[in-house]
């Protein structure tokens, strides 16, 4: 029995698990690895093995003696030096932040009413949120760069609005409105499915019986349903949040001049600088902090569920 | 089902004994007709794949990535991919055409002796405007004191766009205070770079992407970029029957060139065929269609008897001996200066 | 319910369908606009879709997305089923931190580390090498939906069927497996959206040939992006439709989230 039990775990997590070390974890750890490195001058890294000028051969160029050469913390260091990357991280949080709670706010109503409604039409609203995600990304952007241009019909009843009460007109592309509102746009059914998931085995009796016993609607909420739906809400704020971090095609795209978001720096070093290891500190930096953060949501909601029996 | 994988191996089969040519490039840069006779003189294939950047397609050259046969780099990305190894020499006796180049465009410092590469197109970068709204406005377009000047943006604030490149913004901004594009003195980037922050409020954005659009649309009223970009968006403006015009032109301070040339790389499956294509796009005829589908300037003399008559005359599409002295191109950088660069860039985006 | 508050849920709800429309009716209706400029409407014409049929390079490239879509989308819900139920079952260490770190980590950087493990590896580029990294990222979303889902399930009935005699297989197929179904089916629609819009990881394993239309796209930026792009994102929006519609039909009904 116990190793029919050790049989099923290994059966059960053992294909993820082997799947994510060879395709992930590995080619991961090589990149990781190249933050410690130097940058080749000329792109990629500095190489380990170079042809030797005398012999004409492959020969590997680090040994015990000069691995100073080509190991470094260097990159880390640069890290610390300058506060605008601590900035920037700080920044792209707050954005991600502000993201993840507008899209929880605008999925909660909207996941619960498709959990409530008539069986065979769940399948069907479902698919209704996620369908405008199947057109293509920059696609979708660029017709809120339409909507949100000056010559957009909402730009423009805004301004006329504005101009009712005389306010100037505003611009709302390339403004940290327009890029918080593709933000959440982009990342809205990674919000409701998760929430619908979960909302959707609520048990109603359990309502119906707190009706029963007098409870009100807000209290209802608070004391019976918002509890039973936290492993959604965790769920659902984590794929809005953790994504959003990253994101820099929407920043590029509406940020304007100080769009600038930690994705866009990393981007920056891969690409135009060919600073490989410089992002590879900055990836590191990045994930580290959402693997801390998500380490601390999870002790947060195990206590929080502790407290709640 | 064991008929159907019969077949699929034998399109595989046939797909594989096909005369495939695999360009990577960017995307409207080779003229369909061009393709189509090309196609026809060697029977064989052009499969393209394209990048939206030219530093993606470094990266992912630098990476490894093989099945290329030619690739079409700027001037400043032929170094790096040269010393990473990744270009093959050329043998310049397979391609005869060679001969119609010009020759200012050969030799260059980025490949003396042409060894690895051969010239295909140019650009020039520049301001494209607004003409309707500048005239209104009394401003002048040939400085790029438009982009910079407190003064002069204060009347165009958020209505101006500048590339979202550090090379090209930086070497904007070394031009205008008098120094050369490719100044590597930090005292002369320290100054561009305060040039640059003083200038930003004013700027809507910074935007590589989809300037050509918001230029035509009428959104943008100045926009920094590259004159086959401006090109375009004259012509989409005409073609949609805008209320005003765009027009475009080079700057009294100087402006920047960008060659592009064709490489083959090292691991090209087909260098037969690479050779073949680059003796055919130096043909005079070839080499204009280029040159007439998108208006870049043309580095192949043989070309100009075909170029249409009104893109000749674009001064900063065929600048001429006048002007070109005051285009520079941008020099490969090592890694330290551009890791300088990009921390003074960092900067300069982060800036309030 | 009180009818109060279900009218400001149905507001509430209107206003977020709305949201997620406008931008879509723009697309499909631009796929229909008389101007290359994609900005503003000047009228009505079929002639992006004309183009569109002689363009076989996007065609393509819409295609290899469509089957690198579908076959991610089929791997990745297995696969981040699993992944799921081990992390919900046992105490795992490694696991959960496989699971997050793929979303977490910089697109750019596992981009990248793939191209070069793929080089390493030897392995020709193509439309199994972006599969291959579709599926790596995918696995952590349906994961961390079944997770969730599975997350204060009641227990008991998995082990009442065990009572009643249920081999282990049979207990999660007529217990377990119904009971996550809608947390699958998310997972699975999750797992398809990503890989059909996915650019960055794309574009570094894609092989010399095999573009995707994301790849074609983006390539497109610079130049203008032509209503024969929206053309091809309604076609591909309405066929994705069509074969969810036509497999939530023939699905044997133990699929179906019922």
């Amino acid at each position: 029995m116990a190793k029919n039990k050790s049989l099923g775990r290994w059966l059960i997590s053992g294909p993820p698990l082997l799947y994510l070390l060879i395709f992930f974890a590995i080619p991961t750890l090589i990149m990781a690895f190249a933050a410690f490195r130097f940058p080749g001058d000329y792109g990629g890294l500095l190489p380990f093995i170079d042809i030797n000028p005398e012999s004409g051969k492959n020969e590997l160029l680090i040994h015990a003696g000069n691995w100073q050469e080509f190991l470094t913390f260097e990159n880390f260091s640069r890290f610390f030096e300058d506060t605008i990357y601590v900035e920037l991280f700080i920044k792209s949080f707050w954005y991600a932040g502000i993201t993840t709670l507008v899209c929880l706010c605008m999925s909660y109503p909207l996941a619960w009413l498709i959990a409530r409604s008539p069986k065979k039409y769940r399948d069907l609203l479902i698919l209704l949120v996620i369908l405008p995600f199947w057109s293509n990304f920059l696609i979708r952007v660029y017709a809120w760069m339409i909507i949100l241009g000056p010559q957009g019909y909402f730009a423009m009843t805004i301004n006329q609005g504005l101009a009712l009460v005389g306010i100037a007109p505003i611009q709302l592309m390339y403004s940290h409105f327009a890029v918080i509102v593709v933000l959440v746009y982009v990342h809205l059914p990674f919000m409701v499915l998760p929430l619908y998931a979960n909302l959707e085995k609520h048990d109603v009796a359990l309502l119906d019986a707190a009706q029963d016993l007098g409870a009100s609607g807000w209290r209802r909420f608070w004391k019976i349903t918002w509890p039973l739906s936290l492993p959604g809400v965790w769920a659902g704020s984590a794929l809005v949040f953790i994504p959003a971090l990253g994101m820099f095609a929407v920043p590029d795209l509406l940020g304007g001049t100080d769009g600038m978001m930690i994705g866009n720096l990393i981007k920056q070093q891969f690409l135009d600088s060919r600073d490989w290891p410089f992002g590879s500190v900055l990836s590191i930096m990045l994930t580290l902090a959402v693997l801390m953060m998500a380490g601390l949501g999870m002790m947060i909601g195990r206590g929080r569920q502790r407290n709640a029996l | 089902m064991k008929k159907l994988f019969l077949a699929l191996m034998m399109a595989a089969g046939v797909a594989q004994a096909e005369d495939v040519l695999h360009i990577y490039n960017w995307n409207n840069y080779l003229a369909p007709e061009t393709v189509k006779r090309f196609e026809a003189s060697c029977k064989c294939r052009v499969v393209q794949d394209y990048y939206g950047a030219m530093e993606e397609m470094l990266a992912k050259l630098s990476a490894g990535a093989k099945g290329y046969d030619i690739a079409v780099p700027t001037g400043f990305a032929i170094p790096p991919l040269m010393k990473q190894n990744l270009l093959q020499g050329l043998d310049l006796a397979k391609v005869p055409n060679v001969k119609n180049i010009n020759p200012a465009f050969m030799n260059s410092k980025f490949d003396p002796g042409n060894k690895y590469s051969l010239p295909y197109s140019f650009t020039t970068t520049l301001l494209g405007y607004n003409q309707n709204k500048l005239k209104e406005l009394g401003i002048n377009p040939d400085s790029w004191s438009l982009i910079f000047d407190p003064v002069i943006l204060a009347k165009i604030k958020g209505k101006v766009t500048v590339l979202d490149d550090s090379r090209e913004v930086f070497a904007a901004a070394l031009m205008y205070n008098g120094y050369s594009a490719n100044s590597v003195n930090p005292d002369e980037l320290k100054k561009a770079q305060e040039t640059i922050i003083k200038a930003k409020p004013y700027w809507a954005a910074f935007n590589g992407q989809s300037y050509i659009k918001e230029l035509t649309v009428g959104n943008i009223w100045v926009a920094h970029g590259y004159s086959s970009d401006m090109f375009q968006a004259v012509a989409d403006a005409k073609a949609a029957k805008r209320p005003f015009v765009v027009n475009y032109g080079l700057q009294k301070e100087g402006n920047t060139m960008s060659v592009d040339s064709m490489v083959v790389l090292k691991n090209a499956p087909r260098p037969d065929l690479a050779y073949k294509f680059m003796n055919f796009i130096a043909e005079g005829k070839n080499a204009a269609d280029l040159t007439n589908l998108i208006g870049v300037g043309n580095p192949n003399l043989a070309a100009v008897p075909f170029v249409k008559a009104d893109i000749k005359s674009i001064p900063s599409v065929f600048p001429d001996a006048q002007a070109m002295k005051k285009l520079q191109q941008l020099n490969a950088l090592e890694g330290k200066q551009l890791r300088e660069l990009n921390k003074l860039w960092t900067k300069v985006k982060t800036s309030k | 319910m009180h009818s109060k508050q279900s009218k400001w849920l149905w507001a509430a709800a209107i206003f977020v369908y709305g949201f997620l429309y406008v931008p879509l009716i723009i697309v499909v209706a631009y796929s229909f606009n008389d101007s290359k400029l994609n900005a503003e409407w000047v009228g009505f014409t079929f002639k992006w879709y004309g183009l569109l049929l002689h363009n076989e390079q996007m065609l393509v490239a819409a295609r290899n997305s469509l089957i690198i879509a579908v076959v991610t989308s089929c791997c990745a819900t297995v696969l981040g089923t699993l992944a799921g139920l081990a992390m919900h079952k046992y105490k795992l260490r490694i696991l959960p931190i496989l699971v997050l770190t793929p979303i977490a980590i910089p697109e750019i950087l596992m981009g990248v580390a793939l191209l070069i493990f793929f080089v390493m590896l030897n392995m020709t580029l193509g439309l199994v090498s972006v599969t291959l990294a579709h599926i790596a990222f995918c696995i952590g979303f349906v994961a961390i939906v079944v997770r969730s889902r599975l997350q204060g399930m009641d227990e008991a009935l998995v082990e009442a069927a065990r009572d009643l005699g249920a081999s282990p297989i049979q207990a999660f197929r007529l217990v377990t497996m119904p009971l996550i179904m809608p947390g699958i089916i998310a997972g699975a629609l999750m797992a398809f959206t990503l890989s059909i819009d996915d650019f960055v990881i794309t574009f570094f394993t894609a092989g010399a040939g095999a573009s995707t239309l994301p790849l074609q796209i983006y390539s497109m930026i610079r130049i203008a992006v032509t209503p024969e792009v929206n053309a091809i994102s309604t076609l591909l929006m309405l066929l994705t439709l069509t074969l969810i519609l036509i497999a939530s039909k023939v699905a044997p009904s133990a699929l179906r989230a019922k």
